[in-house]
């Protein structure tokens, strides 16, 4: 019996870790089709990591794009919170025509995205000007 | 070279004042910043970041949508009607519509015209129109908007004790005048919450 003695402080710190640890988390539950029906078209993507501890927080699941109005180049990524607390992640898409040029869009500006713990959304815009060839996509905090 | 007590008391004293002088100076500091950046202040108004943010989203969901692709000549002519400020914001609905005019303008499937709703400029365009009628001695064939875009600003508040809450919605409509049907319609929204500032009792 002297050892339900000597664990019960402990067992009692831990579930209030555990209570407090709930109380605190926004976690986010996510429910989605087994067998998905779309068929996205995936862009292979090179990835720059010049700030560590934010690759730590934010990950891009994947990236694909679509063409929208008839010739318009869409980009939509998905990204993932990796922490247990809700973070904001400030994002911008970049686009660059055919011969490497920036094409300088008015919608090339900063945006922010309220993610909740461990939640996975997804960011997008729409190229305004058919030039545009190719994106870039940079996350700060 | 011997200096007395009271040499010493006031050099010490003429240092510590102008250390004090120093430490109290504010300098104004100006930079420059991202207008539509994390970095711009931000309030419980629509700050410029805001602006942009809802622009961009507008456009978004306009250019996605198929309403475009039925046009029925491109570039599609657009009037831009009414802008209503149901907000209690003193704003020039400007900050919102000019973006959108920017961006569908440079997609190419758009051209705005100037002689009807809201277009800018559009004295000195009716004007260059009659001019050009003088001149020609022919009627100006001015085109028929395919398409006019009609927007809504509205604020909404909400307060409990601690917490104040202003919801803008941006709505927006593009109506085909032909048809008088609306081909494509978006609200979007940005909240944002303000701490009350805690108040002193007596």
């Amino acid at each position: 019996m002297k050892y339900f003695i000597t664990t019960k402080p402990a067992a009692l710190v831990a579930a209030g870790l555990g209570l407090m640890l709930v109380g605190c988390s926004t976690n986010v539950n996510t429910y989605e089709r087994a067998q998905s029906e779309a068929a996205p078209s995936y862009v292979a993507d090179k990835r720059i990591i010049t700030d560590n501890t934010l690759a730590g927080t934010f990950r891009v699941v994947s990236i694909n794009q679509a063409t929208v109005s008839g010739n318009l180049l869409k980009i939509q990524a998905t990204v993932e919170n990796l922490k247990n607390k809700s973070r904001t992640l400030n994002y911008k898409f970049e686009w660059v025509d055919q011969d490497g040029m920036a094409v300088n869009s008015p919608n090339e500006t900063w945006k922010s995205i309220l993610l909740q713990g461990r939640e996975t959304q997804t960011i997008s815009t729409v190229a305004v000007t058919p030039r545009a060839a190719d994106f870039r996509l940079k996350f700060r905090e | 070279m011997k200096m007395n007590s009271s040499t010493k008391l006031l050099g010490l004293l003429t240092i510590s004042a102008s250390l004090l002088l120093t430490g109290c100076e504010t300098v104004t500091e100006t930079r420059t910043i991202d207008s539509q950046g994390p970095e711009a202040v931000n309030t419980s108004a629509i700050n410029s970041q805001d602006w942009a943010n809802a622009a961009d989203q507008l456009v978004n969901s306009l250019l996605s949508s198929s309403a475009l692709d039925s046009a029925p000549r491109t570039p599609a002519v657009l009037a831009v009607d009414r802008v209503i400020n149901a907000t209690t914001l003193m704003i020039d609905t400007d900050l919102l519509i000019k973006k959108i005019r920017v961006a569908l303008t440079q997609t190419g499937k758009i051209a705005i015209t100037n002689t009807m709703g809201l277009g800018e400029r559009a004295v000195v365009a009716s004007e260059a129109a009659e001019l050009e009628e003088m001149q020609s001695g022919k009627k100006q064939k001015l085109l028929v908007p395919d398409y006019t875009l009609y927007a809504k600003l509205i604020q909404q508040t909400d307060r409990n004790k601690k917490v104040t809450q202003n919801t803008y919605s941006f709505q927006m409509s593009l109506v085909q005048p032909k048809t008088g049907l609306t081909v494509w319609e978006e609200e979007r929204s940005i909240a944002k919450q303000t701490k009350n500032a805690g108040k002193v009792g007596w």
